[in-house]
């Protein structure tokens, strides 16, 4: 009977793990279309239940049940080094079978060093959604306007404390930067403090921490609830949909020049082809014009963004030098 | 609150509910049993399984997957030696020796009945008082973080067993390891070889798995002449009226002190196991018994991490916080179904905030009930014939890795750290202090430097808050009171060894 209990013990565990495939590279048809040779596998390089995972899984679901696909599209995780791990398998495999999944962090975590591989070690296939940033301070705070903020940390940058969670020189702390940057405070002289472990926002509703920089959905929680108030969020303009968020203010407005959209879009691998970059672009426009995507957008708070193939490169190329001279001012790069 | 609760109970004992709540406090704990695997692992298995349920219902269900985990993972300590989850450490110190001793029936008979307790008094005091806690969460600031932590590393002296210049050396080992991967503070990557897969560091499991259970099946295998009566004994579960009066103190002290903790995010399950396990060695008569099988060991611990993953749920649902790994995980899985835990959560969403909490009472009965009549079943592994066992806990320390990880790379750092951890055997360096280490180190690391960074370099945050103070103190208690009551002993003629 144990043996038997260990048995099948081993066999389920040995499910639980998945096995590779091999290399393949599909099929061009009497139309002049590519064709996969099997089901599609989308990475997400992050664990389950993350932004890059629900993105990955609710893309998956779409193209699923409205049948935009003969080939399944299946969600594999592969976390590690933020992004880095999930990034290096594509980049070896190579294979017009895999896409994954990526953010903002993929200049960031390339830029510092962190990977050596970028947006441009791979082919950008198109953006799907928006999402913004929101510096946000605790509801009794001195502040009300990013304006007054950064006058303040003009003239005494010492006083005030930055919190993130991410590390120095990626998402949260560089779009303050930005902002930070854009309004002429000496960015060099900025105090941010990296909170990995949940504590960036403790940090501020303890007053132990001054400003956090986060996602919009995040602060704009704490501020529906009267505990926080939000300065400025990094969207272009006011976000739609929702009343509460229509009052946050952009950065904008308050007359900072400066924008950051936490964009997530579909990369594949190195190389590919007019004709598989098509197929899957094609398949990412349907899938965002779906009835059944604008539901999931709402539901997760997500702006429609759609940017086909060369609008989304154009994009990152901008987006990319913008951050590499910011991560160069404050000498995370150094030549 | 009174209509909310009403809300919570309606919710939890709807037919599906109580259904989803079995289902998962069941795979929770088979989960969490298997050796390797814990809670992360668990939930993260069955984020996908919620996409297409009912987002309050899919709730209840996960967090029985979560405090199921908790539950399961104890067995795989004190069974094996193999705890998928730092919060089960501490279960092995007492659990495994008695394992051994042939007492594996009673020692998993404890863990339930302890788990069960801290499981329910947590639960009550979460429903009594979650609306207020969520302000008690947010009271510790990084320089209170630092001093908890160092509070923490006076468990070292109490974990070493014989030479204390060992268990320091040990220590440090874990704070080198720790400093691995990219640093928080700077972005900088450190001693990662120019390594992708160090980037993250080295994960607590590989840690955990390597120098407890790896190190331990080198043991058996070397050492497979000799015979080892006990533990193919697997006694009796049956606890008598002394078994209980001893589990009844640690139960009571260590069910409030683990919710406390795990209210506070970043300390959780981990840490009010650890001190519960100390709190309750120094307190005890004869804490000579500790380590070697000390009933008190394995409840005091066993109480305080299931009364923690309760209070973890304070910061996670008012606040929107998660204090850990697993809890992150857990607000993925809110967020992926569409719930943004968070001060309104209570207010806006009654039925899932309260349905969480009323479900936990069921769902911790259910535990019980689960587990004692299967404790017989379970501890038939320790029947398997060695050799089979001891592939069984290989093959699931490296499934348990790589289902973290993913990465080929873990498997083999795992196999190293259980060499390293068999060699820290062998030469009688005690393994707990090197976990305790690496579990603080990364965050006293980070509190420190963060504080240091929110007061421009200066020391005196640590000074200015009275939290801080007696944190501080509490930990100078904790170091000069037992050298100092061993002089006392030493003195008046009786033999302890102090170990210096």
């Amino acid at each position: 009977m144990s043996r038997k209990l260990f048995v099948l013990m081993i066999i389920g565990l040995l499910l639980l793990t998945g096995c590779t495939m091999p290399v393949q590279t599909g099929s061009i048809n009497a139309a002049g279309e590519w064709e996969p040779d099997r089901s599609i596998e989308v990475i997400a390089p992050s664990a389950a239940g993350g932004g890059w995972d629900t993105t990955a899984r609710m893309l998956a679901r779409t193209i699923d049940e409205e049948n935009l696909s003969d080939q399944g599209f299946g969600v594999v995780n592969k976390p590690g080094g933020g992004g880095a791990v999930g990034w290096a398998y594509i980049h070896k495999r190579n294979d017009p079978h895999n896409l994954f999944i990526s953010s903002p962090p993929i200049h960031f975590v390339k830029q510092n060093g962190q990977s050596p591989y970028g947006y441009d070690d791979f082919t950008p296939i198109a953006n799907l959604i928006a999402d913004y940033g929101a510096f946000a301070v605790r509801d009794d705070a001195r502040w009300d306007t990013l304006g007054e903020l950064f006058e303040e940390m003009k003239e005494s940058p010492e006083n005030i404390t930055v919190v993130g969670n991410s590390s120095p020189g990626s998402m949260d702390h560089m779009q303050f930067i930005m902002f930070a940057d854009a309004a002429g405070v000496d960015i060099t002289k900025i105090r941010y403090v990296s909170d990995q472990e949940g504590g960036a926002m403790t940090g501020v509703l303890n007053g132990s921490i001054d400003v956090i920089s986060t996602g919009v959905l995040d602060a704009a929680e704490q501020a529906r609830a009267g505990k926080m108030k939000v300065l400025g969020i990094t969207a272009p303009e006011r976000l739609k949909g929702d009343e509460f968020l229509e009052t946050l203010p952009t950065g904008r407005e308050q007359g900072i020049d400066a924008e950051f959209i936490v964009w997530r879009g579909i990369f594949g691998p190195p190389d590919m082809t007019e004709e598989q970059l098509t197929y899957y672009e094609d398949i990412i426009k349907e899938t965002s014009e779906s009835e059944a995507f604008a539901d999931i957008r709402n539901r997760y708070g997500w702006d429609e963004r759609f940017m086909d193939s060369e609008e989304f490169k154009d994009f990152l190329d901008e987006q990319s030098v913008e951050i590499e001279a910011l991560l160069k001012e404050l000498g995370f790069i150094t030549e | 609150m009174f209509e909310g609760i009403a809300q919570g109970f309606q919710v939890a004992f709807s037919w599906e509910a109580i259904l989803f709540i079995f289902i998962g406090v069941f795979v929770g704990t088979i989960i969490g049993m298997i050796p390797g695997l814990g809670p992360i692992s668990a939930i993260a298995i069955m984020i996908p399984v919620t996409y297409s349920m009912d987002p309050t219902i899919a709730l209840v269900m996960m967090a029985g997957v979560y405090y199921g985990s908790m539950y399961g993972g104890s067995t795989s300590s004190i069974l094996l030696n193999a705890p998928g989850v730092a919060g089960t450490v501490a279960a092995s110190f007492d659990g495994y020796p008695m394992a051994q001793q042939g007492k594996a029936g009673k020692a998993l008979a404890i863990s339930a009945i302890a788990s069960f307790v801290g499981g329910t008094v947590s639960v009550i005091l979460l429903m009594l008082f979650a609306p207020v806690l969520a302000s008690v969460a947010i009271i510790f600031g990084p320089p209170e973080y630092f001093a908890l932590m160092l509070l923490g590393l006076t468990a070292i002296a109490s974990l070493s067993e014989g030479s204390t210049i060992k268990a320091l050396i040990s220590a440090v080992l874990g704070f080198m390891i720790v400093t691995i991967g990219i640093d928080a503070q700077t972005g900088t990557s450190r001693f990662t070889f120019g390594s992708v897969n160090l980037l993250d560091g080295v994960d607590f499991l590989v840690i955990a798995l390597g120098v407890c259970a790896i190190a331990e099946v080198c043991f058996l295998i070397l050492n497979r002449k000799q015979k080892l009566s006990g533990l193919h004994n697997i006694g009796s579960l049956k606890l008598t009226k002394e078994d209980f009066k001893e589990m009844k103190g640690p139960m009571t002290r260590q069910s409030f002190i683990g919710f406390i903790l795990g209210v506070l995010p970043g300390a959780g399950a981990t840490i009010s196991s650890f001190v519960a396990y100390i709190s309750e060695k120094k307190m005890a008569k004869n804490p000579e018994e500790f380590g070697k099988g000390s009933i008190k060991g394995l409840t005091a611990p066993e109480t305080a991490n299931n009364a923690a993953t309760s209070g973890a749920f304070v910061p996670l649902l008012s606040l929107g916080i998660p204090g850990s790994g697993t809890t992150a995980v857990m607000l993925g899985a809110f967020l992926v179904l569409g719930v943004q835990p968070g001060p309104l959560l209570m207010t806006e969403n009654p039925t899932v905030f309260w349905g969480i909490i009323v479900s936990m009472y069921l769902g911790n009965v259910f535990l019980l009930i689960l587990n004692l009549p299967l404790i017989p079943y379970f501890v038939k592994i320790l029947k398997v014939p060695r050799p089979l066992l001891i592939s069984l806990v290989i093959i699931s320390s490296l499934i348990g890795v790589y289902a973290v990880s993913f990465s080929t790379f873990d498997l083999y750092l795992l196999v190293v750290f259980g060499i390293i951890g068999y060699l820290m055997r062998i030469f009688a360096f005690p393994a707990a202090p090197f976990i305790l280490a690496f579990i603080l180190g990364g965050m006293m690391e980070n509190a420190l430097r963060q504080s240091l960074t929110i007061s421009g370099g200066s020391w005196d945050i640590f000074f200015t808050s009275p939290l801080t103070l007696s944190l501080f103190a509490l930990t100078i208690i904790a170091i000069v009171v037992p050298a100092w009551r061993d002089r006392v002993k030493r003195r008046k003629g009786k033999d302890t060894p102090l170990g210096l």
